[in-house]
């Protein structure tokens, strides 16, 4: 039978997708990836923890597999931690799961499964591989093809996503059934995995130090150009923030824009965070014949946003330019724009 | 029909000899007895543990009253480090010397000792593997307490020239503690033939379960307790006497030493066999230790251009249980501070794969093992991808 490298977090997706690969008779192969060093200060992690990582392991020897601890740090260090805090220091939000997806999970860990022989990769995302294209999850909750898009597409005729023809309620039925339920009514894994409760600026002073610019003081100004305030470093900001602005004006302030050149934290009115074009660049397809100008397709530009329906304006190199027929809010550098054709995954890019 | 898996990893631990189980087995049912008990129970409790000390002793060498019994290795190296060190730190005397190259059991107490005012010195390793003696003259002076100093590497398998450190501590009038983990039941450990002060022992090494150890303590060389209670054994380690483990910990190295001669000549051989086979069919591989007097059952070896994590894994898939030498708890692999304490370059230091014969080894794994590991390599190698 065919051989499986199955990445496993030690949370229930990931499980259930190992034991469902067994039960179909493939030779899976489990591993967990470690990804940082986890020191003290994220004793609960639902992932990459020392607790995650065992519960790997009794999961697999549970299922009769066998398993590996992959010390993947030094890669993800390179290609994600360190382009997460160089894109806040560029003024933008970075989505650290898309690069981890792409670089991380499925380049280097094909790697090792090409090492070992093994024919397909299987992860716990929601997400269907249908025919050498990727699909949104049958769980319109869970869908997670957002942080996919930029994977290699020889890569998703490799994939095999167990779960993703399943809801979520199913996926946890399924754990207490197969008797998994050590994992079964695990919490979600909600936060960016290498962020302490969810507080990225102690991320960013570690890896830039407390005098960098991007931490620095700068001014808060209007659309119009007027000084409304201080702030205590734009990497602290994203666009669509209300908190952390003065108060006092008659309408709520939002940040529209960062400008790291001279510090500046851009606020306006709600309507200023309303926008129907957006460009993207980093462009990945991931089917045979990408869209054209003036096709019509569906754009996701933050995860479990609803998908909104834009016609192709331009595409040039890596990147591709967009007009929603729709006003939609908070368009966010570094962010993703992910396209789909109903439930299949076109490609995508990083916002501009 | 799938071949049955091969365990080369005899150096992390080894099964329970029959003969071992057999002998232990009634103190865990009928005679359950506590061994300070005055009662019949308590008297054949304490007989058996009497005896078993008594056994224990004579295999190093040693009087029954030298034998500390602990629940392991690293018990026995934090109660001779630690307790060593802190009644002669009292003494006037901060020093402690060890080396790089030693179990965590003893660097950790060593650093721990650190941490509690002690002036911690390491000496120096050649890049064969030995512990540098001028190096060593040089740092055990008046002021130390305790020297430290593995008569075996638990990685390499390479002997330290504990003797000479031995004697080098006594007249420096320092305690003179050896891990002698991987060394006994291959080495001659005679405590009348080497004066070591202290010397600590782990049974599941050499056929007996895990969590018994011992810790020999030379007669008047004084010793600070880690634990406080009773007193048992002379105080030095209280708590209620672990009589099933005492006879099996006894009964393990009365068979080790019988068997000692032809074992080692036997590992000695499928080892050697092994690294020749090794040595021909990979080009490149670096074999640690070689140049150094070895124990017989560890075969240490890089691979270039291969990770250990990458190579364990393809070995463990192809059926060969091994180990890098070095594991943390999560069960990923670090680069080995022994390796780059030898001087070797990082890359190789990460790239090492311990392979252990012991009493489940024979001649045809080993070429079953040579035949099997070129493919183990390629595997490796194309795992470690877009370096």
């Amino acid at each position: 039978m065919a051989r499986v490298l199955v990445a496993m977090s030690g949370g229930v997706d990931s499980s259930v997708a190992a034991a469902l690969l067994v039960r179909q008779g493939y030779d899976v192969v489990g591993v967990t990836m470690k990804l940082f060093e986890d020191g003290a200060e994220l004793p609960d992690r639902p992932c990459c923890s020392l607790d995650a990582t065992s519960d790997a392991r009794r999961v697999a020897e549970q299922l009769g597999i066998p398993h590996y601890v992959l010390n993947m740090i030094d890669h993800f260090g390179r290609d994600v931690i360190a382009d997460f805090v160089a894109e806040y220091t560029r003024g933008r939000t970075p989505i650290p799961c898309v690069r981890c997806n792409t670089f991380t999970k499925f380049s280097d860990l094909v790697a090792k499964a090409d090492g070992i022989d093994a024919q397909y990769v299987a992860t716990g995302h929601y997400a269907r591989a249908v025919a050498g294209e990727l699909h949104r999850g049958a769980d319109d909750n869970k869908d997670q093809t957002y942080f996919l898009w930029g994977i290699n597409r020889d890569v998703v005729k490799r994939l095999l996503l167990p779960v993703g023809e399943m809801t979520k309620t199913e996926t946890r039925a399924l754990a207490r059934e197969l008797q998994l339920p050590r994992v079964a009514d695990k919490a979600e894994s909600q936060e960016i995995c290498f962020v302490p409760d969810g507080d990225y600026v102690q991320i960013l002073r570690r890896e830039l130090g407390d005098d960098a610019p991007a931490l620095s003081p700068g001014r808060i100004v209007t659309t119009t150009g007027d000084v409304v305030g201080e702030h205590e470093g734009y990497a602290r900001y994203t666009i669509g923030q209300r908190r952390g602005l003065p108060g006092g004006s008659a309408d709520p302030m939002y940040v529209v824009a960062l400008r790291p050149e001279t510090r500046e934290v851009v606020v306006g009115p709600r309507e200023a965070l309303l926008g129907t074009r957006l460009s993207a660049s980093g462009v990945n397809w991931l089917v045979d014949t990408p869209p054209r100008v003036g096709d019509e397709v569906q754009v996701r530009i933050r995860h479990r946003a609803p998908l909104a329906p834009a016609v192709v304006e331009a595409i040039t190199g890596g990147a591709v330019s967009v007009t929603l027929h729709a006003p939609v809010s908070a368009i966010t550098p570094g962010q993703s724009a992910v396209l789909y054709d109903g439930t299949r995954v076109l490609g995508g890019g990083f916002i501009d | 029909m799938p071949q049955l898996p091969i365990y080369l990893d005899h150096a992390a631990t080894t099964p329970v000899r029959p003969e071992v189980l057999e002998a232990l087995l009634p103190y865990f049912s009928a005679k359950f007895g506590n061994a300070s008990s005055t009662h019949r129970w308590g008297r054949e409790a304490r007989a058996a543990t009497d005896a078993a000390r008594e056994r224990i002793a004579a295999c190093l060498g040693a009087n029954a009253d030298e034998i500390c019994l602990t629940s392991g290795g690293t018990e026995a190296d934090n109660l001779a480090v630690l307790g060593g060190w802190r009644v002669q730190q009292a003494n006037g005397r901060p020093g402690i010397v060890s080396t790089p190259i030693e179990h965590k059991a003893v660097l950790e107490s060593v650093h721990q000792a650190k941490r509690e005012g002690g002036d911690e010195r390491l000496v120096g390793i050649d890049a064969v593997g030995t512990v540098n003696l001028d190096s060593a003259r040089q740092h055990i002076r008046g002021d130390v307490a305790l020297v430290s100093v593995m008569w075996v590497n638990n990685e390499t398998g390479v002997i330290q020239p504990v003797a000479e450190l031995a004697a080098i501590a006594r007249e420096a009038g320092a305690i003179f503690h050896t891990d002698a983990v991987q060394a006994f039941g291959k080495l001659d450990v005679d405590a009348k033939q080497i004066p070591f002060d202290f010397l600590s022992v782990s049974g599941h090494k050499f056929g007996a379960p895990k969590s018994i150890g011992a810790v020999f303590v030379r007669r008047g060389t004084p010793l600070a307790p880690l634990f406080f209670g009773g007193s048992q054994d002379r105080g030095r380690r209280p708590g209620t006497e672990n009589t099933p483990m005492a006879v099996a910990l006894a009964t393990a190295m009365e068979l080790a030493l019988k068997e000692r001669d032809a074992e080692v000549a036997r590992l000695r051989a499928l080892r050697d066999r092994l690294e020749g086979a090794l040595v021909a069919a990979v080009p490149g591989l670096v074999v640690h230790g070689r140049d150094a007097p070895r124990v017989p059952h560890i075969l240490h070896f890089s691979v270039p251009n291969a990770d250990s994590e990458s190579l364990l894994m393809a070995l463990d898939l192809a059926g060969v249980a091994a180990s890098s030498g070095s594991a943390c708890q999560s069960g990923s692999v670090t680069p080995s501070h022994v390796l780059s304490a030898m001087g070797l370059p990082p890359e190789l230091g990460a790239s090492a794969v311990r392979l252990s014969v012991g009493k489940l080894s024979t001649e045809e794994q080993m070429d079953r093992v040579a035949q099997l590991f070129p493919g183990v390599v390629q595997s490796a190698r194309a795992m470690g991808g877009r370096f």
